[in-house]
């Protein structure tokens, strides 16, 4: 009787341990950027390049098959609002026509970031429209 | 090919007073989706849209990464990149079109007008035709906003639902879009 108890009570810590698992990955939140490693480092003007020159094969490096977080250094071009408690970082790459764009929760952007300072950033690569743009980003220190 | 490049490609057609006068774009455009059903609500948005107008033909288009549309559960994120639009192969979606209700010359004005959107839409690699009607409005300031919502069958772009998870997904998901344009 005691080890059919103690078995009993294996499988209900089993069942309740499992649904734990699964209601904690039901709701668990897509990460930032800044609680990931970066799986690339480079410059602004190197990461448009890459995506200029081949954009397939950028996809799939910066982007990849599962999210990623991509670390980026370059001279802030912008600082934009966009509404909705978010702010586009754009960085400078050397082309006028575009630039990465890194979106920001306007509380994670440095008080003392301006226009033209060497900053570096992690973001989640998304892929490239007229910019590359990162989502989700955080400053690195 | 460098979407920027067809752009200024488009624009080398135009005569030069028109492109400075007629031309509106946005980087940071918005669409948000929803599905309802008695066995779970379903909703994301993405801010990163970009589109482009050309107020004196009409001509409409915007384009939206995949990856950029953002969900409250990380779960829900993975499956509908990985499982619905596969979207590691289908990195982009895009709307090629035209706009017509509103004149290149009503955008400079103050005012709310009804318009129609017709042209092809683009989801998981498959086209499809659509119309819809759609708002503009400039305010005070001269600011410009575009709003439309319409519905987008998952099966009319090869989006495969599985049988187990069929009721949980509805049969016409919710799209609204806004864009803020600003004159380029």
């Amino acid at each position: 009787m005691r080890t059919r108890t103690i078995i009993v009570i294996a499988v209900l810590a089993a069942v309740a341990a499992s649904g734990l698992y699964a209601w904690k990955e039901y709701e668990r939140k897509p990460e930032g950027a800044g609680e990931l490693s970066a799986t690339e480092t480079l410059g602004a003007a190197e990461l448009l390049k890459a995506f200029q020159q081949d954009e397939p094969s950028a996809t799939a490096k910066f982007v990849g098959t599962t999210e990623q977080a991509v670390q980026v250094s370059g001279a802030i071009r912008a600082i934009e609002p966009t509404g909705e408690s978010r702010v586009n970082v754009i960085l400078e790459t050397g082309d006028a026509l575009a630039g990465i764009v890194c979106e920001f929760a306007t509380a994670d952007v440095p008080l003392t970031w301006r226009a033209g300072a060497a900053v570096t950033v992690k973001g989640i690569c998304t892929g490239m429209l007229l910019d590359v743009v990162l989502v989700r980003c955080a400053p690195v220190e | 090919m460098n979407k920027f490049k067809n752009l200024i490609a488009f624009a080398a057609l135009l005569p030069l007073s028109a492109i400075a006068q007629d031309r509106y774009a946005t980087r940071n455009g918005s669409i948000a989706f929803s599905s309802e059903t008695s066995m779970e609500n379903i909703a994301a948005a993405n801010h990163k849209v970009t589109s482009v107008l050309d107020a004196a033909t009409g001509a409409l288009q915007f384009d939206v990464l995949i990856k950029a549309f953002e969900f409250e559960k990380a779960l829900m994120q993975e499956h509908f990149n990985e499982n619905y639009m596969e979207s590691n192969t289908f990195p982009k979606a895009s709307f090629k079109g035209k706009m017509t209700g509103v004149t290149a010359e009503q955008l400079t004005k103050p005012g709310t007008y009804e318009v129609v959107v017709e042209g092809d839409l683009t989801i998981h690699g498959v086209t499809k035709p659509m119309k819809t009607k759609g708002k503009v409005t400039v305010d005070q300031a001269g600011a410009i906003s575009a709003t439309s919502d319409f519905g987008v069958k998952p099966e009319d772009h090869d989006i495969t639902i599985p049988g187990v998870v069929r009721d949980k997904i509805a049969k016409e998901i919710q799209v609204k879009v806004r864009l803020d344009l600003a004159k380029m």
